[in-house]
């Protein structure tokens, strides 16, 4: 330590304070001596030394008195250090004189260095605990770690978005039809990443596809046959319109339906059965199993999951599974023949071809599976409504349904106007605990104080 | 403590103690590896069955064990046809299916409610009513009422379904439906994935003859064709047509045909219709008996007559 003070001409270097000079000189006097000298010469008395009548020491060591003196090492280490040779500004930060030069670092090391070895590994683990965390369930990350087979599955899971219904084409799509768009894909986007299952939006633009065919609506088979296609690892498909939205984003599918998929579909039809088919088949050149009212009972053998509505089967929001028997399905689903003689009554197209499916050939009833309504398709009060509020079918949000599907609201209702409302309802109920913290208390205390409503 | 020297120790060091039991005692260091090794594989064990749970078995059909064989299903038009033709036909059936341990299955039109179409119609729920009559049979034989098995040394399942048979048999690439369909049949079909085969004449396929394998694929194909929804589109051949209509239309449907050499199941009595009856043929069909301008099937049957010595050397 060559200099540990600024160099001045004046004889001690023109520190007046006596305490800081001689204990550190190297002749290592342990006793403080008779008299210092001050910068002006005289001697300098100290107040004690006054009472005492002159005597200049005491009875006791002295040296760890004070602050500056009990700490200077420290203090002394993390100042920063001037060398003599004068490197000029930018070179002399770069120069690292083989310590930390950095203030901030040198004080974490200070902090460390005094840790025990416990502290320190203790310290350690719950660095890397709050890392783990932060990685694993806060950030993007959970997308690839969901998706794995062993910790969540969620690759299995597709889901179909049907987007630009109509692509404009027959009808205006204005403003609000892109701001209905915009919401439900930015909801099933959060969804998907949030559990890692795939996203496919599809374009249900119309089209004329054959020259003497008009299939819109038809195209849902199409779709479903190339997205199986095209994720070789999806099992399950869940197509849905446009209109939804997914209320409860923090409830997986599988934790929803399909780790207890038994328990949560029945097969019988005559549970709820608004029209009218006749189940179990009465023919009598049929099979055991095809006359079995609940098929096999084996959740295994389910392909088709959907619910019905007050009208009939809803394919706003169905899933289907890969197999033989859906690749079945989607192939005699559209036939030329049934959609010449019935194209003119069939006004829901694929949903009621489905139906007629349903009820010709027994084939289709023994792995076709229905969900309860509210489960994966509950209606906003507006549609199904002739016998108004039904506790089977209308969204409650005391229940907390999973999923609303604005179905037929481009018929007299406010498409965009529902479609805002669920998105609010859905962020209010799902608000996060420091939201819920600001606007449950915060704000509240702050109406109390000030009759002001503000939102933080 | 601290001392300015260290404490005495006795000149008599202790006794060493000895263990107080036989077994090796863990301590200190090795426990803690041993319990954090037990958390970890826990941990592992719990990540791991997360993500098994949902693994299922597939659902599991019942595979025909093969007893018996082949199903021979016929279906008899009472109003038309007399009881000794009828008796005979019969005859015919049964002393094939005797000699190779096949099943027979006779059933009368009129036994099916076909809600007023064809009577021909009832060839499908005739066949499906056989599939669970017999759901250990591997193959349904539908045969025409107006046919006759003439050589009773061939067996179906080796003449006609033995998935090395079939691949040597199956028309490949051809328009399923004559003369140009542009549908044509699959190149590289395995003899094994074959489900349903049939045949065509000269006017297109020909549903008098056909052989189907019981199983999943079967009940779909017959419960898709039986749809009403083909019935009342009032089709000028009734089922023949709607035949070729799905064959054409649903590829799972033309992914498990084979068309073969007509003479091979379903030979005709006359060169008009198809390809003629010769000797060593499985079976042949009155083509067109009964129709206007042509003998009576009864009178046709005459013709044909031999399949009855056949059985008489045996």
């Amino acid at each position: 330590m060559s200099l540990s003070r600024s160099p001045s001409p004046v004889p001690g270097g023109g520190w007046a304070s006596p305490g800081l000079t001689n204990n550190l000189s190297p002749s290592g006097r342990s006793s403080p001596t008779k008299a210092y000298a001050g910068s002006n010469g005289t001697p300098v008395m100290w107040e004690r030394q006054k009472n005492m009548g002159g005597a200049a020491y005491q009875s006791f060591s002295t040296q760890n008195q004070g602050f500056f003196s009990r700490h200077m090492r420290r203090i002394s280490s993390s100042l920063p250090r001037f060398k003599a040779d004068n490197t000029h500004g930018a070179e002399r930060e770069k120069i690292g004189h083989g310590r930390w030069n950095m203030p901030r670092l040198g004080r974490i090391r200070g902090i460390t260095g005094r840790m025990s070895r416990r502290t320190k590994m203790l310290l350690a683990f719950g660095l890397l605990f709050l890392l783990g965390y932060i990685i694993f369930y806060s950030t993007p990350l959970v997308y690839y770690y969901r998706r794995t087979s062993w910790l969540g599955g969620g690759q299995k899971f597709v889901i179909i978005l049907a987007a630009n219904v109509g692509g404009g084409v027959m009808e205006w799509k204005g403003a609000r039809e892109w701001a209905i768009e915009r919401d439900s894909i930015r909801n099933k986007k959060k969804y998907v990443a949030k559990w890692g299952y795939d996203l496919e939006i599809v374009d249900m633009s119309t089209k004329k596809r054959y020259a003497h065919e008009w299939r819109e609506s038809w195209e849902k088979v199409d779709f479903i046959r190339s997205t199986l296609r095209k994720y070789p690892k999806a099992e399950w498909v869940w197509w849905l319109d446009l209109n939804t939205f997914i209320m409860e984003p923090s409830k997986s599918l599988q934790d929803h339906i399909f780790d207890h998929i038994e328990d949560v579909t029945y097969r019988d039809i005559n549970e709820y059965n608004p029209l009218n088919i006749s189940h179990p088949p009465a023919d009598p050149y049929l099979d055991e199993l095809s006359k079995s009212p609940i098929g096999d009972g084996n959740p295994n053998s389910i392909h088709l999951m959907l619910s019905q509505d007050c009208s009939g089967f809803n394919l706003g929001s169905f899933f289907m599974r890969r197999g033989t028997w859906t690749d079945h399905l989607l192939d005699v689903w559209w036939d030329p023949v049934a959609y010449e003689q019935k194209h003119m009554e069939w006004e829901h197209k694929e949903q009621d071809a489905l139906e007629q499916l349903y009820t010709a050939q027994p084939w289709i009833r023994k792995s076709t599976a229905f969900l309860p309504q509210r489960m994966i398709n509950s209606f906003p009060t507006g549609a199904c409504s002739e016998k108004g509020n039904d506790p089977r079918i209308h969204y409650d949000q005391k229940d907390r349904d999973f999923l609303v599907n604005m179905a037929g609201c481009e018929w007299g209702r406010d498409c965009w106007g529902e479609m805002y409302n669920f998105r609010e309802l859905s962020y209010h109920l799902n608000r996060s605990l420091w939201e819920r913290f600001k606007e449950d208390l915060l704000c509240w205390i702050w109406f109390k104080l000030t009759g002001k409503k503000v939102k933080f | 403590m601290h001392f300015a020297y260290p404490p005495r120790k006795s000149s008599n060091p202790p006794p060493f103690r000895p263990r107080t039991s036989a077994l090796p005692t863990i301590r200190g260091k090795r426990l803690k590896t041993i319990v954090l090794t037990g958390l970890a594989f826990l941990t592992l064990l719990w990540l791991f069955q997360r993500g098994g749970r949902s693994r299922h078995a597939p659902p599991a059909y019942h595979k025909p064990s093969g007893n018996p064989p082949v199903v021979i299903v016929t279906v008899f038009n009472e109003g038309k046809y007399g009881k000794g033709y009828m008796d005979m036909v019969k005859e015919n059936r049964l002393k094939y299916a005797e000699k190779h341990g096949y099943g027979t299955f006779f059933v009368k039109s009129s036994d099916y409610d076909l809600h007023g179409a064809p009577v021909s119609w009832a060839t499908l729920p005739a066949v499906r009513h056989a599939m669970t009559k017999f759901p250990d049979a591997s193959y349904i034989w539908y045969l025409d009422q107006n046919a006759f098995i003439m050589n009773p040394l061939l067996k179906i399942e080796e003449h006609v379904m033995k998935p090395s048979r079939l691949e040597e048999l199956m028309i490949k690439d051809h328009p399923v439906v004559p003369p140009d369909s542009i549908i044509k049949t699959f190149s590289h079909l395995k003899g094994h994935d074959v489900d349903f085969v049939l045949t065509q004449d000269k006017d297109g396929l020909s549903s008098s003859s056909f052989v189907v394998k019981n199983g999943e694929w079967a009940k779909f194909f017959l419960e898709t064709w039986f749809d009403p929804i083909y019935r009342t589109y009032n089709f000028q051949k009734a089922e023949q047509h709607a035949l070729e209509h799905i064959v054409q239309w649903h590829p799972t449907i033309l992914a498990k045909l084979a068309l073969v050499p007509q003479r091979i199941l379903n030979s005709y009595s006359k060169e008009k219709g198809g390809q003629e009856y010769k000797e060593g043929d499985l079976a042949v069909r009155l083509y067109a008996c009964g129709e206007a301008g042509e003998d009576t099937c009864e009178t046709e049957s005459q013709r044909f007559a031999q399949w009855k010595a056949a059985y008489q050397d045996s």
